[in-house]
C-alpha cells in the first residue's frame, strides 16, 4: 500500500478516521473466532455513505481489496482483515434515523448495536425480533451480513425476515438501493440474496428494519428428562402437534451442571432439560402451554417449572446462557461448531455424539436451539495433554459430519466466514458453488470484497482450525455464546 | 425467434433426439402467450431432459419460457414469438413430507392443491393460497412470489422456502440452501430465484417449511359506509394483540375480511374481539364459520382474478391505506374508470382492478406511480391486455439496483434464452 493511497484515504475519512499504527490495528486482527488473524495494511473509520463510497470507490480504481467490519463478534471469521486490504470500520456509523411506529419500520445505520433498536421502540410497545445472544455487541450491519438468528428465531424468522430494504455501495462504488420501506419491490430479490452474504457482495450503508409488537403474554416452562433421546422426541413431537413457541432450547448433563456451578438457576440434575417458550395472544398461550405440558409428560420428562413471574424466567434464560461460558470450568479449551440437522433427528444425532464422546474419552457439552435442530455441540480438551487438540478436532469435523449425513447444514447461524469454506464442498457440489459465485461476479467481478470468504481457497484451505477461545467480550460477561 | 430454416418439426426432432425420449410437439394456438403461439412445446420428465433442453436451447440461440399451469403467462412484460415453451407438468410429485420436521420438498410441476391434499393427511399445509391455487403450480408460485390472504400470518414464497434445485440456462443442475429450516452455508440462491420470473432458471424443486392445519378458523367480515374507516379499523385490531392470519379488504362496497385460525376458543374470542372494534368503528360486523366462511373467501378470491381486466398490484405502506384509497377513488372518478380494490390491508399489498378506456387506465397508473415515492411502494401492472401493456412499461421504476440485476441475468443467461424480456426490469 503506498503513500499515495493511504494519503488518499486521509483526506476521505480525516485524519482520526484512519488507522496505521501496528498497536491500534491489533484490535481489528480478528473477530470473535481468535485463531484466525490478520493484520489489515489500514482501517478506516467512515462516517457517512459518501466516505464509504469514495473509500471503496478508491479500492476499486487501484485493485485494493477490503473488507467491512462490524462490531467483531462474528465467529467465523468472516471480518477477518485482508493482509493487503483496507478495513472498513463501521462503528461511527451508529445513527437511528428514522422511527415510524404506524409503519412498523426503523431505519438506521450499519453501526447501530443490534438491541439499541429494541431499546429505541421498548416504550412503544415494539421490538426487533431477531434477539442473537451477542445482541448487546453485534451491530445490525453484521447482522444481515450473517442473516443472524438467535433463540426466537423459531417463530420469527431470522434477519432476512425481518430487513426490509438496503442502501449499500457496491464494489465499484456505486450507491443502490435494495429492497424499500414496503414490501415486494419490484425486480429480482436482490436484498434476499444480500442478506447473509457476508459482507461479500457490498457494503451496507443503511438498513430499514420491520418491527413487532410485543405479544400480550408469554409463557416459558423448564422440563427434565433422563434420556437425550426422551428430550429431543419431545421436541419433535411438538413440531408435529402443530406448536410452534417462541423458542424451544435443550442442554445436556454436561451443559446443566456447568451452568449450575456458575449461576445456580435451580435447574434438576437431568441427562437433558428443554426450555419451552410460548408467546401470542393469552388465550392462545394458555391452550397451547397444556398441550406442551401434555407433550412433555408424554415423553417422561419430570421436575417441571414454569416461570411465574419475571424474574423466574429471566432466572431460567440466565441459565441457559450462561452454559457456553460455564463451560470454561470443565474444561481448558473447547471446539465450538454450529452444525444444524432437521429437527426429527435430534435423537439419532444426539446418541452418535454420545457414542463419539465414549469412544474419544473427551468430554462433549451440548445447549443449542433444540426447536429448529442447531446444535452448539462443545467438544472440550486439554491443550496441556499431548495430541488432545488434534483429536478433539477430528472429533468436531465429525459431528459435522453427522449432521450433513442426516441431511442437515455446516452452518445454521455463524456464517462459513474464513472458517468453514473449506468445508463448503461437503455440502455443495463445485456446480452449486459456481452457480452462487455467479452472483459474486454480477457484483464484484474483482473480487475485491471480503475476498477468501465463504467459497473455498487454496489459500485458506491449507489452515488447520484450532480451538475455541472465550470472545473477550464473552469473558467480561458482556455477551453468552448460544 | 424462431428461425426461418427450422420447422416446429424439425424442432421436435432435434430436442427429442437432443433428449432422447418423445417430449417435445408443434405449438398451438392454445399454447400462445400474449396471442403468439410458441414454437415447440415440451415436456420433460426428469432433471436431465430439462437440462438437456435448456444446453440445446442456449446453444441455439432459441428461446424459451417456462410454464407451470399457465395461470400467470399473461403476466409481465410480453416476450415477443418463443420457439420453446417448457412445460413443467410432468414433474409434479411431493417428493418428500418430512412432517416430523414440519418440511416438504416439492417438484415444480404439482399444483398448490395437489401438494396440499398430500400434506394434510398429516394435518400440515403449504400456508400459501394465492390465486387459482387448484391450477397454479409451486414453481409458478415461487416464480412470481405469489401469495394471497393468509401472508397476513405466514408470509410469501420467499419467507417459507428453504432449498431449491434448479437448471440454469445453460443446462446445469445447481442446488441451494437444503431441507433444514435454519442455515446460512452459502448463497441464498432460492430467494435470488423466488419473484425471478423464470428468468434466471427452471425452478425444479423447492424445499418449503410448512405450518400446521388449525383446528378451528372463524372469519369476521365488517361491513363499512365509508373506506375511510379501513385504516384505522386495521390499526386498532393489531394494536389490540390481535393475531389474525388474514386481514382482507375489499372495495366497493367497502368490506374487510379477518380471519382467526387457532384453537376453537381462541379463534372465538379473538373473533369476537374484532366485531366489538368494528362495531366501535361504525362497521357492521358478521361472524362466519363452516361453509359460509369457505364461500366468502372463495367469493373474495374470484372477485379480480377470475375475471377480465386489467390488475394492479399496488404495494403501499400499511399506514397510507386510507389516503391512498381516498386518492384512487377521486382518480378513478375523474377518469371516468370501474375500479375494484381487493388485498392485504395489514401489509399494504393491495391488488386494484380497472375497467375502462385503456389510455385513461394509462394515465391513472402514471398518476399512481408518481405519487410514490421512491421505495416506499410500487404500482406494478399484473395482468392486462396487449394494449395498455404497449402504453406502460408493467414493472414501473425499478430503482438502482437495476444495472446489477441486468448484471445477474447476463451472468446467469448472457444469450436472453429464458424468459426473454419478462423479467423484472424487462431482464
Ligand atoms: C458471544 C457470542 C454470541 C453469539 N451469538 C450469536 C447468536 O445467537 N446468533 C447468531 O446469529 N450469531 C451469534 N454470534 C455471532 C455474531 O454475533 C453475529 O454473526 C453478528 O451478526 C456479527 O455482528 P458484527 O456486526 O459485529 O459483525 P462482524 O463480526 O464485525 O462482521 C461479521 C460479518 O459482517 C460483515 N459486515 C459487517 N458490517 C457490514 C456492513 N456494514 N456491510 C457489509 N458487511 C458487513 C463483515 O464483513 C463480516 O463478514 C455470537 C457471537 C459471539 C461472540
Amino acid at each position: 500500500m503506498d503513500d499515495l493511497f493511504l494519503a488518499e484515504l486521509e483526506r476521505i475519512v480525516g485524519p482520526d478516521g484512519l488507522v496505521r499504527d501496528a498497536s491500534e490495528l491489533l484490535t481489528y486482527e480478528s473477530d470473535g473466532l481468535v485463531r484466525l488473524r490478520e493484520r489489515p495494511a489500514a482501517a478506516v473509520l467512515p462516517d457517512s455513505a459518501d466516505q464509504v463510497q469514495a473509500v471503496v470507490g478508491l479500492c476499486h480504481r487501484t485493485k485494493v481489496p477490503f473488507v467491512a467490519r462490524g462490531q467483531g463478534p462474528g465467529l467465523s471469521g468472516g471480518a477477518l482483515p485482508h493482509p493487503d486490504g483496507v478495513l472498513i470500520v463501521m462503528t461511527r456509523m451508529n445513527r437511528i434515523l428514522d422511527v415510524d411506529i404506524p409503519n412498523q419500520r426503523m431505519t438506521v445505520e450499519p453501526g447501530v448495536m443490534n438491541l439499541d433498536v429494541t431499546r429505541e421502540v421498548e416504550s412503544a410497545g415494539y421490538y426487533y425480533a431477531p434477539d442473537p445472544s451477542s445482541q448487546l455487541i453485534c451491530s445490525i450491519g453484521g447482522n444481515v451480513a450473517e442473516n443472524s438468528g438467535g433463540a426466537h428465531c423459531l417463530k420469527y424468522g431470522f434477519t432476512v425476515h425481518h430487513v426490509l430494504g438496503v442502501e449499500a455501495v457496491l464494489p465499484d462504488g456505486e450507491l443502490v438501493h435494495l429492497g424499500g420501506e414496503a414490501l415486494d419491490s419490484p425486480g429480482l430479490d436482490l436484498l434476499g440474496v444480500l442478506v447473509g452474504s457476508e459482507g461479500t457482495l457490498a457494503v451496507v450503508t443503511k438498513v430499514t428494519l420491520r418491527l413487532v409488537r410485543r405479544p400480550e403474554a408469554v409463557r416459558t416452562l423448564l422440563a427434565a428428562f433422563d434420556s437425550t433421546d426422551a428430550a429431543g422426541n419431545a421436541v419433535s413431537d411438538i413440531i408435529s402437534a402443530g406448536i410452534i413457541p417462541a423458542a424451544i432450547e435443550m442442554m445436556d448433563r454436561t451443559t446443566i451442571r456447568a451452568a449450575e456451578a456458575a449461576v445456580h438457576p435451580g435447574f434438576p440434575d437431568a441427562e437433558a432439560v428443554l426450555i419451552v417458550e410460548l408467546d401470542g395472544s393469552r388465550s392462545e398461550v394458555e391452550a397451547l402451554f397444556a398441550q406442551v405440558e401434555a407433550v412433555c409428560a408424554r415423553n417422561e420428562g419430570w421436575g417441571v417449572q414454569v416461570a411465574m413471574d419475571d424474574a423466574h424466567r429471566g432466572r431460567i434464560w440466565t441459565g441457559r446462557k450462561a452454559a457456553f461460558a460455564a463451560m470454561g470450568r470443565i474444561a481448558p479449551s473447547y471446539y465450538v461448531q454450529d452444525g444444524v440437522i432437521p429437527r426429527s433427528k435430534l435423537p439419532e444425532v444426539l446418541r452418535r455424539i454420545r457414542q463419539l464422546e465414549v469412544e474419544s474419552g473427551l468430554t462433549i457439552g451440548n445447549v443449542f436451539h433444540a426447536g429448529d435442530g442447531n446444535l452448539h455441540p462443545l467438544v472440550c480438551y486439554d491443550d496441556a495433554v499431548d495430541g488432545q487438540a488434534d483429536l478433539a478436532e477430528q472429533v468436531a469435523s465429525k459431528i459435522l459430519t453427522f449432521c450433513l449425513d442426516v441431511g442437515g447444514s455446516l452452518t445454521g447461524e455463524h456464517g462459513v466466514g474464513a472458517d468453514k469454506a473449506c468445508h463448503m464442498p461437503k455440502m455443495f457440489t463445485a456446480e452449486d458453488l459456481e452457480t452462487m459465485q455467479l452472483v459474486r461476479a454480477a457484483f464484484d467481478p474483482d473480487q475485491l470484497c471480503n475476498p477468501d470468504k465463504v467459497f473455498p481457497t487454496p489459500r485458506l484451505c491449507g489452515e488447520v482450525p484450532g480451538p475455541y477461545r472465550a470472545h473477550p467480550a464473552e469473558i467480561a460477561g458482556l455477551a453468552e455464546r448460544f | 425467434m424462431l428461425s426461418q430454416s427450422s420447422t416446429p418439426d424439425a424442432l421436435v426432432a432435434e430436442v427429442n433426439a437432443r433428449v432422447g425420449a418423445a417430449v417435445a410437439r408443434p405449438g398451438s394456438r392454445r399454447d400462445s402467450i400474449d396471442g403468439v403461439a410458441p414454437g415447440i412445446v415440451a415436456t420433460p420428465q426428469t432433471a436431465t431432459a430439462v437440462a438437456a433442453m435448456l444446453a440445446w436451447a442456449t446453444e441455439t440461440g432459441r428461446t424459451a419460457v417456462v410454464r407451470g399451469g399457465g395461470t400467470k403467462l399473461g403476466w409481465g412484460a410480453p416476450s415477443g414469438s418463443v420457439d420453446l415453451v417448457l412445460s413443467t407438468a410432468a414433474m409434479n410429485a411431493v417428493d418428500e413430507h418430512r412432517h416430523g420436521d414440519l418440511t416438504a420438498t416439492v417438484q415444480a410441476g404439482a399444483t398448490l392443491a395437489e401438494t396440499n391434499a398430500v400434506l394434510s393427511r398429516h394435518r400440515q399445509w403449504l400456508p400459501l393460497d394465492p390465486p387459482w391455487g387448484d391450477r397454479a403450480t409451486i414453481g409458478g408460485i415461487v416464480a412470481t412470489n405469489d401469495s394471497g390472504p393468509r401472508r397476513q400470518r405466514h408470509g410469501a414464497p420467499r419467507d417459507l422456502i428453504i432449498g431449491m434445485t434448479l437448471v440454469r440456462a445453460d443446462g446445469v443442475l445447481a442446488k441451494t440452501g437444503g431441507i433444514v429450516v435454519k442455515n446460512v452455508a452459502g448463497y441464498d440462491l432460492a430467494r435470488l430465484m423466488t419473484g425471478s420470473f423464470g428468468c434466471l432458471g427452471v425452478i425444479l424443486s423447492v424445499t418449503f417449511k410448512l405450518a400446521p392445519v388449525a383446528a378451528a378458523s372463524r372469519t369476521v367480515a365488517v361491513e363499512f359506509s365509508d373506506a375511510a374507516r379501513c385504516g384505522p379499523f386495521v390499526a386498532d385490531l393489531l394494536a389490540h394483540s390481535a393475531t389474525p392470519t388474514a386481514l382482507e379488504l375489499a372495495i366497493p362496497p367497502t368490506t374487510m375480511l379477518v380471519r382467526f385460525e387457532s384453537v376453537e376458543p381462541v379463534a372465538v374470542e379473538q373473533a369476537e374481539q374484532a366485531a366489538t372494534l368494528a362495531r366501535g368503528l361504525g362497521g357492521t360486523p358478521t361472524i362466519l364459520i363452516g361453509e359460509d366462511e369457505t364461500a366468502v373467501w372463495q367469493a373474495h378470491d374470484a372477485r379480480l382474478f377470475d375475471r377480465e381486466g386489467t390488475i394492479v398490484k399496488l404495494v403501499i405502506l400499511a399506514g397510507e391505506l386510507s389516503s391512498t384509497l381516498a386518492w384512487l377513488d377521486d382518480a378513478a372518478q375523474t377518469r371516468q374508470l370501474d375500479y375494484e380494490v381487493t388485498g392485504r390491508a395489514g401489509l399494504g399489498v393491495l391488488y386494484v382492478g380497472l375497467g375502462g378506456d385503456v389510455p385513461r387506465q394509462a394515465s391513472l397508473v402514471t398518476a399512481l406511480r408518481e405519487r410514490i415515492p421512491a421505495g416506499r411502494g410500487s404500482a406494478v401492472i399484473q395482468r392486462a391486455d396487449p394494449e395498455l401493456k404497449a402504453l406502460l412499461d408493467v414493472w414501473g421504476p425499478v430503482g438502482d439496483g437495476l444495472r446489477i440485476m441486468q448484471e445477474v441475468k447476463r451472468r446467469f443467461d448472457p444469450t436472453r434464452t429464458l424468459n426473454r424480456g419478462r423479467g423484472p426490469g424487462g431482464l
